[in-house]
Order: structure tokens, then sequence, then C-alpha cells
């Protein structure tokens, strides 16, 4: 049966129900801002008059940045004083002591040793903040001036010595480009993000700047009871908020094998780039850019002449040179040239070309880098004994089209995406870029050029890196990663940790047999004799790679740049991975301007890097009697009698080579 | 013809009284920020979004509300595709931090949805004409309300999505509802809650909702914003202090102030008879909306300016409770007056939508 009501009726009486309840409420309303404002009015006008409460702002403590296993911070806070200055207290002073002012800034300019216009433009600079608020006078004060300032709190109740957690790098420059710094915040940045307020810090660059969401945390605040002559008096501690810490951010990088890296680059006084790289999900492991900088100095206001220093130095120590130097990559990328050529057809694993030193190619000559030449070689062993000739057919059967599809699916061209910033795509040349981008015929002898890494093609330390991780996992392109975990510390006391999960970015369809010959050869390469990469060969490990030497200058013969100037010298790459069979560590090392070959100055860093990182292992196949090489080795007195005490591996000098 | 007869029955009264209030609350405005914002940034944009806010109201007011009722699944549609959009858009976006970004999204889509909530919910009833709302017509009703609210409460945005309330409570008590099913709900409800607590919310989910209820994590109820926006009235006294006169706003001592606490300014500058204005010109669009609900021609029209009066109510209620501690605070802004693009444009809309029915009332216009 259906209910029809009457419409109106129903509605009107319910419509009237509530009203009726409003118009009630509104009148209790009333009645209790009447109460507020009229009964207790005195009470509130005279707290109002006092400007009884105001916050006091408590910074929060940043979060830590560790590295891998959390044994070492690389980014700390300490403990510091800052001056601040209270303008509602000022303002009462001044209008009754009109020359309070300059006393003040003669006092200031005494203590803190500045000039007075320099403690105007603070003052001036503090206009943009609220009046309520203090504005920052000074900062890392010493404790003769905290006791000046303090015995003149009396002439001076407007100044305010605040206790600071002030950012510091324990290790200096280690690892300096991954960590970043952090600076005051810009306009820029004040416009971006409306939790932040003048004068506050925040991550400038690395990892301060890419997790500064997680690392900055939460301010808090106190409450205090002022009186009407500025003088604080109690906390209303009911009201206090407190800060909540950052979050602490774990590295990937390994502190042993970075401090290994960057030791190489500082003794050897080399400028480069070196990237570990773990290939089964994209972890950096170590990063290094030489020369480098101390952060340090970054957190602290600058001085002219400090700027001066930085902005003068001619190798621009805050480029990171691992994702933002661009550099042909030379031989190193006559990897990609083999695994395209195996994989496209353009060549098989018995293929061979006959290497005089050197041929025509589109009306051009081109010469190997052996005046003599190698003879006819096959793919793994024009690898291994880098044989221009070799890729040069290589280039001019593939095409340029093809070498750059291939070269972009390795990862060239375009952005890892790793989590630091400012990273560069490098550039490969195409028919297209040509018409496009340089309004231009693209020539075929060109390609030849770019056959050998050279030409138009640039790429970045990492790109290489990225290269190589995904041959040796047989195809995955990982988002290379420095951060592996976030620990959030709730102000309960419960700990999240948040890891970072590996992702990734596509996968290259590398045909097995064609991986299994480019991965022989990379072999070949360091632990044949006459393989390039010797100067990396680790006895009891099987590490695979490849070697580069890029030129700087225009060449007309055969002759070694070692002895020109330093500008005009070679770059040296090598570019590899360990083991070969399950490949865990890629390691590419890049020098500029080095002078000599590929193998000579970059190959020994990643021996180093692959002695620390496989240690136990290398010791366990040493003493393996079953093993013939180990035999073999020992025999050449290459390797101890078993049960005497290794060396640890020591670092070469610069001369080392062959 | 018909045009004339409806411009006739037009209330000025009624958007008059709404345009008087948004002037106060841009003359607010400007008090607690020309200090702190000398280039009255915040002004212009306030200004600005209350005449776009004018030009939507007008639309919505001068087209037949029966076309909106036509159209209102569409609105609807795009409303909520706008929220899962919101959603999933954020999460691709969320660049290096997408694997444990918790994520506080836009929620502008949210306050239109109101309106378009509203709308779909007027239209309901205007072809639903028993006495009671049987199990399957109220499990509809709830259906088109939790769908935004749901989709808000992933966000996740408790606040916005509590502000969904008052369109729950019309249409139990004005869509009638036996006592029986009032009981069954309630239990549901309270058994739902009870089990998402404590097997589906993630602790920090849990956090929010705690931070909702309780935002100031107060014991003693004595927090810094309520007793600064007690001192700022209180002061004010029976006159107050005069425009710009108001230093515990000028001084940064009042937080929020041309927002949540902008009612505090008012009471600091233009003492009890300031806020005993803005009360009544309140309680008048009250009351004249509730008499437009009346007079309504049909079901639907009375059903909208009840759904859309109700938001208006539960704001001003709860906003102006909070300034003298009577409720706790929470992040609801005073309709027409606190500082917002969003939510202002959105409340003018309704004004134009109410009087729009008003206008419509007779049904041989």
């Amino acid at each position: 049966m259906r209910v029809y009501r009457d419409d109106q009726k129903f509605l009107t009486f319910r419509i009237n129900a509530l009203l009726w309840a409003i118009v009630g409420v509104f009148v209790f309303l009333a009645g209790s801002f009447w109460f507020v404002q009229g009964v207790q009015a005195e009470k509130y006008r005279y707290l109002s008059d006092a400007n009884a409460l105001r916050p006091v702002t408590m910074p929060a403590k940043r979060g830590l940045i560790l590295d891998r296993t959390g044994q070492n911070i690389l980014a700390d806070n300490q403990p510091a004083y800052s001056l601040t200055l209270d303008r509602v207290v000022m303002r009462p002073i001044v209008k009754a002591d009109p020359t309070h002012r300059a006393k003040l800034i003669d006092f200031l300019s005494v203590v803190l040793g500045i000039g007075p216009q320099d403690i105007e433009a603070r003052f001036a600079k503090g206009k943009l903040v609220p009046f309520a608020r203090p504005i920052p006078v000074a900062e890392d004060l010493s404790m003769p001036q905290v006791a000046s300032i303090q015995a003149q709190s009396l002439s001076f109740p407007e100044l305010n010595v605040e206790p600071v957690q002030r950012r510091s790098y324990p290790y200096g420059t280690m690892s300096a480009h991954v960590i970043g710094f952090i600076g005051e915040v810009s306009e820029k940045d004040l416009g971006q993000h409306k939790e932040l307020k003048q004068g506050d810090l925040i991550g400038k660059r690395g990892v301060e700047l890419m997790y500064d969401e997680y690392l900055r945390g939460r301010d808090g605040a106190q409450f205090w009871e002022y009186d009407s002559h500025g003088r604080r008096l109690a906390e209303v501690v009911t009201a206090r908020q407190a800060p909540v810490a950052g979050d602490n951010v774990y590295l990937t990088l390994d502190f042993e094998l970075q401090r290994r890296a960057e030791q190489y680059f500082v003794e050897n006084e080399f400028v480069g780039a070196a990237v570990a790289l773990d290939p089964r999900n994209g972890e950096v492991l170590a990063m290094v850019s030489s020369p480098e900088f101390n952060p340090n100095v970054y957190t602290r206001r600058f001085t002219p002449e400090t700027w001066k220093q930085i902005s003068s130095n001619p190798f621009k120590v805050e480029l990171n040179r691992a994702i933002q130097g661009l550099y042909s990559p030379g031989s190193v990328f006559k990897t990609v040239m083999a695994m395209a050529g195996l994989a496209d057809g353009a060549l098989g694993p018995g293929t061979t070309f006959d290497c005089g030193g050197s041929a025509v190619f589109f009306g051009r000559r081109f010469r190997c880098w052996r005046k003599q030449g190698h003879g006819p070689v096959a793919v793994a062993n024009a690898l291994k004994v880098s044989c221009d000739i070799f890729f040069y057919n290589t280039g001019a059967r593939l095409g340029i089209d093809k070498i750059a599809e291939y070269a972009h699916n390795l990862t060239f061209g375009e952005i890892s995406k790793i989590d630091l910033d400012g990273e560069k795509a490098g550039l490969v040349p195409s028919t297209q870029w040509a018409a496009t981008k340089q309004h231009r015929k693209w020539y075929p002898s060109e390609t030849i050029s770019v056959s050998v890494g050279q030409g138009p093609l640039i790429v970045t330390p990492l790109q290489v890196a990225n290269m190589m991780a995904a041959i040796a996992n047989g195809g995955t392109v990982y988002r290379p990663h420095v951060v592996r975990m976030i620990e959030k510390n709730s102000p309960d006391g419960r700990v999240q940790k948040l890891q970072v999960a590996s992702e990734v970015l596509h996968k290259v369809t590398l045909p097995p047999a064609a991986l299994q010959t480019v991965k022989l050869g990379l072999w070949k390469v360091v632990n044949e004799e006459g393989g390039t990469g010797g100067n990396a060969r680790v006895a009891g490990l099987d590490i695979s790679g490849k070697t580069g030497t890029v030129q700087v200058i225009a060449q007309s013969g055969w002759f070694s740049t070692a002895g020109l100037p330093f500008m005009e010298r070679d770059h040296a790459w090598f570019a590899s991975y360990a083991p070969k069979d399950n490949p865990q560590m890629v390691v590419v090392v890049f020098v500029e301007h080095a002078g000599a070959h590929g193998g000579t100055d970059s190959a020994p860093l990643a021996k180093l890097l692959y002695e620390s990182r496989f240690r136990n292992q290398i010791e366990t196949a040493r003493l393996d009697l079953t093993n013939p090489a180990t035999l073999e080795m020992i025999k050449e007195g290459k390797l101890p009698v078993p049960g005497q005490t290794t060396k640890p591996p020591a670092i070469p000098d610069s001369g080392l080579g062959h | 013809m018909i045009r004339e007869r409806s411009f006739s029955t037009l209330d000025l009264n009624f958007l008059g009284t709404a345009l008087v209030i948004a002037a106060i609350g841009c003359m607010l405005i400007y008090s607690a920020t020309y200090f702190s914002d000398p280039g009255l940034q915040t002004l212009r944009k306030q200004v600005l979004w209350v005449g776009i806010g004018i030009t939507l109201a007008m639309f919505f007011l001068f087209v037949d509300y029966h076309v909106f009722f036509d159209v209102a699944p569409i609105l609807y549609g795009i409303g909520v595709a706008l929220l899962v959009y919101l959603l999933v858009w954020g999460k691709v976006t969320a660049n290096v931090k997408s694997w444990i970004h918790i994520g506080t999204f836009q929620f502008q889509p949210s306050e239109f949805m109101k309106i378009f909530t509203a709308l779909m919910l007027a239209k309901f009833f205007d072809t639903y004409d028993r006495a009671y709302l049987d199990l399957k017509s109220f499990l509809r009703v709830m259906l088109i309300i939790g769908i935004p609210v749901a989709l808000i409460i992933v966000q996740p945005d408790f606040g916005t999505a509590a502000t969904f309330f008052p369109l729950v409570a019309v249409a139990m008590f004005f869509g009638g509802i036996r006592w029986r099913v009032w009981v069954v709900t309630a239990l549901i409800v309270a058994l739902l809650a009870g089990a998402g607590w404590a097997f589906f919310l993630k602790p920090y989910q849990k956090d929010r909702i705690v931070t909702f209820l309780n935002p100031d994590r107060d014991p003693l109820g004595k927090g810094y914003q309520v007793t600064q926006a007690k001192i700022a009235i209180g002061s004010g006294g029976i006159h107050g202090k005069g425009f710009k006169q108001g230093t515990q706003a000028k001084l940064e001592f009042l937080p929020a102030r041309h927002t949540d606490f902008i009612f505090a300014v008012l009471g600091e500058e233009w003492g009890f008879i300031g806020v005993a204005i803005v009360l009544a010109l309140y309680l008048f669009l009250i009351v004249q909306a509730l008499q437009f609900a009346k007079n309504a021609r049909d079901r639907g029209g009375a059903f909208l300016v009840i759904s859309l009066i109700s938001f208006f109510i539960f704001h001003v209620l709860i906003n102006v409770s909070m300034q003298i501690g009577v409720l706790p605070t929470t992040g609801i802004p005073l309709p027409l007056i606190s500082y917002g693009g969003s939510s202002t444009m959105m409340f003018l809309i309704a004004i134009g939508l109410m009087a729009n029915v008003d206008m419509r009332r007779f049904v041989n216009a």
C-alpha cells in the first residue's frame, strides 16, 4: 500500500522546527559573544594590551643523511647559537629613546666584527619577515660573542641569543655531489612552498634538495606570556606544539667504495667521475665527481671572498660530472655497436673484417688507433683489442638510425630519472636530429665517427653505467637511485621504515646469442693477453669491461697526448661489471684529460672497487687449489702461497700503466 | 512574458544581503592582511573570486533550475570523474616520492561537488513523493551522498568530507525516515566505523582522523588559537577598536586571521555590535531561504533550497562557535567572508540557485 503524504504540511512543519532551532542557536551564540565582549571585556582588553601571548619558534631537527648501513652519518646537525632581533620589543624603546637604534648598531658592529652598513643591510632584509616574528641578525656566534650579548641584555632587551641546530657534513667533501647542501629559502621557494617562512633553511642541491620534504620536519612553537613592556614572563605549557623531527634518509652509497673512489681521484689529482651501480636493482653504490666541494662552506652565509673563490674555479666544482658532465663515450660505445650489429643481424659472431691500420669510407680515410692494424678480427676480439676498423664497418652496415635506436634503448640520449637534480640527457644523433635540430643533411661519413663513440654523440658517465648494467643483467634498464630507505620518526616514538623499491624503466630485447658474444668480448678485454683492460684484472674474480679513449683535439697522425697541455689531453673511460656470470656491480670510471689510454688511468680504480666489494669471494677463490688458474698464478708468483697473509690492495700511483 | 513575471518575483533583499556579507568579508580580509601583505595580493584575489562568483551566480539564477535538474546526473558524473581523476593523477605525478607519497591533493572539485550533489538529491526528491523513505530509496540517497564523500575520504581529506554531513541530515530529517531505520542505520554506521578503525585504517590515517576530531591535541582545550581568538574578540568590547585598529590581528598573534579565524577580526575591530549585525545578516539569509523552501513550486525546488542552506547553516554555526571555544577548532571557513576561492564561489552559486527557486515559485508563471 502506498502512503502519500500531505506534502506541504509535512515540509512546512519540519522547516518551521528547523527555523526555531536555528533562531535558538543564534540567540545562544549572541549570548556567548555578549559574555566574552561585554562581561569579560576588561580582562581580554588587558591581555590584548599586554600582547600577552607570543609564539617562539622551536626549529625542527633536520633529518640525518646516512650511508647504506646507517653506520656513518654523512649529514648531521650541530648545536650553534643564532642572534635574532625582536622588533615588537624594540619599538617602544626607540620611541622613548630615539638614539637607541644607533647605539644598537654600534654595539652589534663591535660584537659581530662587521661594518654598520652590513648590519643595516641585514635589518633591511628582515623587513620581509612579519613584524611579530624576530628577524635573524647573525648565526654561528662564538661563545665570547654570546657572553657579550647576554651581558648587555638589559640595555638591548630586543636581542635574543637562540640555540639552533646547524647542518654539518662530518666528512667534508665526501659524496658532496650526492648529498648536496642546504641554504636560506629564496623568494621563489617561498612562493612555491606555503609552509616555509623567511629565513628558513632548505635543501638546495642533491639529496638535501630532492628529499627536502622528508628531511625538513615541522617546526614547533612555544607560547610565552609577555607583559606590556615586552618582557617574557612564563610559558603557556598547555599550548606548546612540539617540533617534529625530519625523517632520516639512508643512501644507497657504500661508504667503503665511495671513500676509495674519492681517494683515487684526489691522490692522482684527476678530474672526472666514477659510478658504481648494482645492476640488479639500480642502486648507486658509489658516485664521485672530481674535483669536489665542501658543503660545509655552503651552509653559511657567503662572504664575498668565498663567492669569488667558488665561482672562479675553472673546474666547476659544483658540477656533478657523473650526471651533468657530457662527454664523447669513445670506444666504450663499441659495446653498443657490437650489441646492435649482432642483434640486428648486420654482424654474425664469425663476421670478420681485416684491419690494416686505416680504411676508406665514403671517400674519406679513417684510421685505427693501432697504426700497424689488427689483421682479420671477429666481433669478440674486436672488442678485446678495440679495433676501430671493425666498428667502422659495423657502423657502415647499420646506418646512423639503427645505431641511434639501439643507443636509445640502452639508455643514451635521455635522462635516467635518477633522484638527483640537474641530470643531463646527452645527445644521440640521427638523420632526424640533423634535419630538425641542425637543418642539414646527415652525412654517412659522420656515421663512421659515431661508430667509435666520437662525433656529436655525447653521454654522461651515469648513462654509460646504466648501459653496462643493462648488458650485465640481460636487458633490464632500472631507474638509478641514491636513496635506499626513509626512516620516519613519529612524535609518539614509532619508527616507520619506507624502503625505496627498484623501478624498471624499460626492457630491451637482447637475443641470447648476441648477448653471449658481446659478454665474451667484454671478458676478453680484461682477462686475455692483449686486451685493453688488463689493468683491471683481479685474480679470482671474472671482471668484464670496455676501455675508451676520447680525442679532445683533432689529430692528424698517431701519437700520444700524454705530454700535451692539460686541456688538450685525451679523456679516459673504463666501463665494466663483475662477476661475469652473475653480475652484482657495474663500475664506470671517467678521467678528464688523462692523457693516457682508458685502460691506464681509469681501469685501476675499477679494480680497486671490485677488490673492495668482492674481498671475501676473491680470497676464497685464491685459496682454491683445485682451480688450475689459481695454481698457474701461484707458480708465476702473481699470487701469494696460501697461508701467507695478503697485503690489502694498495692504491696505485699515477705512473702505473703499460 | 515569463521573463518579466520571473523578474518581478526576484528577491533582491536576499541577494543584497549576500553581497553585503561578501563586502564585509573583503573589508575584514583587508584589515587582517594589509600589515603583513602590503601588496594586498590576498584582498585582490578575494575580490576577483567574488566577482567570478557573482557571474557564476547570475548564470545559476537566470537559467530555470529545472534545467539543472535535467543535467544534474551529467554534472554529478563530471564531479565524480574529476574526483577520481585527482586521485589517479596525484599518484602518477608524485615523481620521486610517488612510492610513499601520502598525498593531500587539491580538493577544489569537492567544493563544486557540493552543489552537484545537492542538485542530484533535489532531483531525487522531486520525483519521490512517498511519506517515508523505504530502505531501497534510503540507500539510493545515501549512495548519492556517499560516492563523493568516499572519494574525498580516500584523498584523504576528512575535513572536507565532513562538510557533506548536512546533506545526510537533510535527507533523513526532511526525506522522512521511520524511527526503526534511524536505529538500524546508527547501528550499522557504528559497526562499520569500529571495524574500519580496527582492521582497515593505516596508522597515519588514524592520525588524520584523530587530528580532525581534535586538531589541537590539547587535553585542556585551552589551545593557542582559541586563546588568541578570545583575546581578540573580548578586547573588542561592545564598540570594537575600529577599522584597522585591531592589534591582535595586525601583530599576527591571531593565527589564520584571514581564513578560519576572520570572525575574531570582526569581533576585535567592530565589537559586539559588529558581531550582532553579521549574525543577524546570516540569520536573515537563513530565514529567507527557509521561506523559499516553504513556498517552492515543487518538492525538487524545496529540497534544493534546504540542501544548499544546510551548508550555510553548518559552516556558520561551526565556524562562529569555534571562535570562542564553544566547539573545537576545525578548518571550516565562514561562508562568503573567509578568504578562499572555491568556497566563496560555491556559496555564491548556492545563493543564485536558492533565489532561482524562489523566483520561479508560481506554477503559472
